[in-house]
């Protein structure tokens, strides 16, 4: 099989690498995409053998091969796993490149705009990735540039700016998650907004026994950036009995999109909103974890849930 | 021929549980081995009942079935070299039951190992097997590979902590096979039969584990050697001393090197070094199991001994183990890490010698291969770093393979310690089991008579791998 050059003139320089990746697998188990599909040929070394066979020559550039590649919310815990201490991201983005010039655009996870966008020109200026530009066209987002992080949603007024494959990450989605929670959980008193970085639950691909997972006080919900957060969505839990609503994001200086940031200031104005109902603040909360620390998220969720159990429901 | 009722099969699993796109289906060819080869369709059934009714209808239309769990086998296990349908199991990943009164649990195929003993350890215990890849790796995998870890030199394989399992066969039919208890005597064992079976006699659906209390005391040590040979030797006498280690690891210089280069680990570049774990409730008999085998080592010209109940000291020495296999392939940027003869097991008194050949027969290919493994149960791995764009290093390494098991059966060796044959290690396997061959292929003619499930693999694998099977690498020539 003799390699094909002429076509992936961004790819072909991780021949080598992807030749390296020795396919152990070990990065499923920390990729958000594959923990909600539960489908192989979403897992990042789904990505790895599709960017090898279009290298190759094996496979063709179709839109099939193409969705693989940028369906990506570039959380890099997979390269953070990986020991044979390859760059996937930076291959997906090359290989993203090359799909681009043959036409083939995606979008996948990357963020387009619909036609009630109103110009306004915030999405351009909120963008952590300068993916964003206003062309005559309209707002047109690069794919090679888009992250994923979701920050435009956020923050387009018009609801025009969207990720249309949101695997399980969009605000209809987690809300809906929240309030099944809530409905089937006779103990359920909080919902925990986790950002991608600072905590993903490892191991969660199985589903325990009923007896196991009945009576949770909490659940997690993993929601990619902090920056990504809306007050629909924070607010939601409440009307469906919650007692409270903890966010988890990046410490400061940490977070590649400064999406923490942009959290902070969500829940320091619904603090504010809630002062203003007479609704003790504290309900909701904003904690910071550094990448993967498990015991320190699990610590500042003991105390959160503790805290309302001292505040008991919202009379 | 390539041929495969697809409204059928959508009819059976749902629309969302089919993949029928080339890009999926190339993905779906290859796992952690050499192999590649590509599937007609991917499916993932949910339900025992869906998994009766493919095999019912694969059966009768005569489509191999290659049934698949996390990928993660090293030896082609579950590249479908016949092309048909994968069964994606990882979509039955549901623990059944946890009963602590009869010390079992059930599980479905696609749970994951580390899942279920994160499960487990609520109640004080573990399950054993658990091999490398667990954060991976399936029960089913596990199942049709009797896989086994670190642990096993002390708790066994996962043959030895399987009580019982339901199991689809190649017709369709569902049989209960084994029991929920923990002794049964009488009958062929067919539970036995299917653990190590690689897929290739029935669908395993539900399997009942057995598992232990975790200790209250591990204590783990190092000792380094300046010989590959003394290290071998000093495991030879440790297992035969009496000594129970519940994990004896041995590294030589090359994976010591690999593991610092990724993990950044500071270990010391020596020749090789012996890992080893003694565990108990009783801090005094963990004690004594650890002096005795320091003391062993050191009689073997062991250095740097030391020893450690700290959990995080542990986990740091044991990390290196476990990402050793992913490790390897930055020894060199040039040089990828092949499973390739990649496990055999051989008596212990021939340990130090087995490490030694392997060297030698990579020096004399010019290829590098490493010594490491879980050798505590006199299992050796192996693995072997080449330019795999280079034809020539191929041929190298295929006769460095066959060196290797030449030497392997010498000294009463097998094939596969724990990682199985599948199509990378199907010559030697054949060699080594040639005068029960005609038994293998009856009991699998009289259980798959039309050959569907996982044809090509074990006895039926051809000899000559290179040639006869596609690598999922760009070989110039």
């Amino acid at each position: 099989m003799k390699i094909k050059e002429k076509k992936f003139t961004h790819l072909k320089k991780w021949d080598a690498t992807l030749a390296s990746c020795i396919r152990c697998g070990y990065c499923f188990e920390h990729c958000p995409m594959f923990k909600y599909t539960n489908w192989e040929s979403d897992a990042p070394r789904a990505k790895i053998i599709t960017a090898f066979g279009l290298l190759a020559g094996q496979i063709k550039p179709t839109p099939g091969a193409a969705k693989k590649l940028f369906n990506c919310f570039y959380c890099k815990r997979c390269e953070a796993a990986c020991s044979s201490g390859v760059s996937l991201t930076e291959i997906f983005t090359d290989a993203k490149k090359d799909l681009l010039a043959m036409g083939l655009k995606g979008p996948g996870t990357t963020s387009i705009t619909h036609m009630n966008c109103a110009r306004c020109l915030i999405c351009i200026g909120v963008c952590p990735h300068e993916a964003r530009s206003n062309q005559e066209t309209g707002i047109e987002t690069d794919p090679s540039k888009c992250q994923s992080c979701g920050i435009c949603v956020e923050a387009c007024p018009a609801g025009a700016a969207t990720i249309e494959n949101s695997f399980g990450t969009s605000r209809e989605e987690l809300t809906k998650k929240a309030e099944s929670f809530l409905a089937s959980h006779s103990s359920a008193k909080a919902i925990v907004f986790a950002c991608n970085w600072s905590y993903y639950p490892e191991l969660q691909a199985s589903q325990l026994p009923k007896s196991e997972t009945k009576d949770n006080a909490y659940e997690i919900l993993v929601n990619m950036c902090g920056g990504r957060l809306e007050a629909q969505l924070l607010m939601a839990p409440f009307l469906n009995n919650a007692w409270g609503v903890l966010v988890a994001c990046c410490p400061e200086g940490e977070c590649q999109h400064d999406g923490n940031i942009k959290a902070k200031k969500m829940v320091a104005n619904l603090q504010n909103t809630l002062k203003t109902i007479e609704i003790d603040p504290e309900r909701v909360q904003l904690v910071e974890i550094p990448a993967g620390d498990k015991a320190l998220f699990q610590a500042k969720i003991d105390t959160f849930v503790d805290k309302m159990n001292t505040l008991g429901p919202i009379a | 021929m390539k041929s495969v009722d697809e409204p059928r099969l959508r009819e059976i699993v749902g629309e969302k549980n089919i993949k029928s796109d080339p890009s999926d289906l190339y993905v779906y060819g290859s796992d952690a081995s050499v192999h590649h080869a590509i599937p007609w369709v991917i499916v993932k059934p949910d339900t025992t009942l869906q998994v009766q009714k493919i095999m019912e209808y694969a059966n009768q239309a005569l489509i191999p079935v290659t049934p698949r769990g996390g990928g993660s086998g090293m030896c082609g296990q579950t590249v479908p070299i016949h092309g048909g349908i994968i069964l994606d199991m990882k979509g039955m990943n549901r623990i059944l039951e946890i009963n602590m009164p009869d010390v079992y649990c059930r599980v479905e195929p696609g749970v994951v190992d580390d899942d279920l003993n994160l499960a487990l350890k609520q109640y004080g215990v573990f399950y054993p097997p658990t091999p490398a890849s667990s954060r991976i790796a399936t029960i089913g995998g596990e199942i049709a590979n009797n896989a086994s870890g670190v642990r096993s030199v002390k708790y066994g394989a996962t043959r030895d902590a399987v009580l019982g399992m339901k199991v689809v066969m190649p017709n369709g039919k569902l049989v209960n096979l084994g029991a929920r208890t923990r002794v049964e005597a009488s009958g062929y064992q067919l539970h036995k039969l299917m653990i190590g079976s690689e897929g290739t006699l029935g669908v395993v659906v539900e399997a009942t584990l057995s598992f232990v209390p975790i200790p209250e005391f591990r204590c783990m040590g190092i000792a380094n050697f300046d010989s590959l040979e003394d290290a071998g030797q000093a495991i030879g006498s440790i297992m035969s001393s009496g000594a129970i280690p519940s994990m004896l690891e041995l590294v030589d210089s090359i994976a010591i090197k690999a593991v610092n280069k990724t993990m950044n680990l500071g270990l010391k570049e020596v020749a090789a070094a012996l890992i080893f774990e003694a565990d108990g409730m009783v801090k005094e008999a963990v004690d004594y199991e650890i002096n005795k085998m320091k003391l062993i080592c050191e009689k073997h010209h062991g250095k740097d001994l030391h020893s450690s109940y700290d959990p995080k000291e542990r986990a740091k020495i044991f990390m290196g183990r476990k990402k050793l296999f992913p490790a390897l392939s930055k020894y060199d940027d040039n040089l990828s890490s092949t499973s390739l003869a990649d496990d055999m097991a051989v008596p212990y008194s021939k340990m130090a010698q087995m490490a030694g050949k392997i060297h030698e027969v990579a020096k004399k290919n010019n290829i590098i291969m490493t010594a490491y493994g879980h050798c505590g149960s006199g299992c050796m791995h192996t693995k072997i770093l080449m330019d795999t764009r280079r034809k020539d290093q191929w041929q190298s390494a295929q006769k460095a393979i066959g060196e290797i098991y030449d030497y392997v059966q010498s000294v009463n060796g097998t094939t596969s310690a724990e990682h199985g044959i599948g199509l990378s290690k199907a010559a030697a396997f054949k060699t080594e089991k040639a005068d029960s061959l005609w038994l293998l292929q009856t009991i699998k003619k009289a259980l798959d008579p039309n050959n569907i499930l996982n044809p090509g693999k074990l006895m039926q694998a051809p000899d000559d791998w290179v040639t006869a099977t596609n690598l999922r690498y760009s070989v110039n020539s």
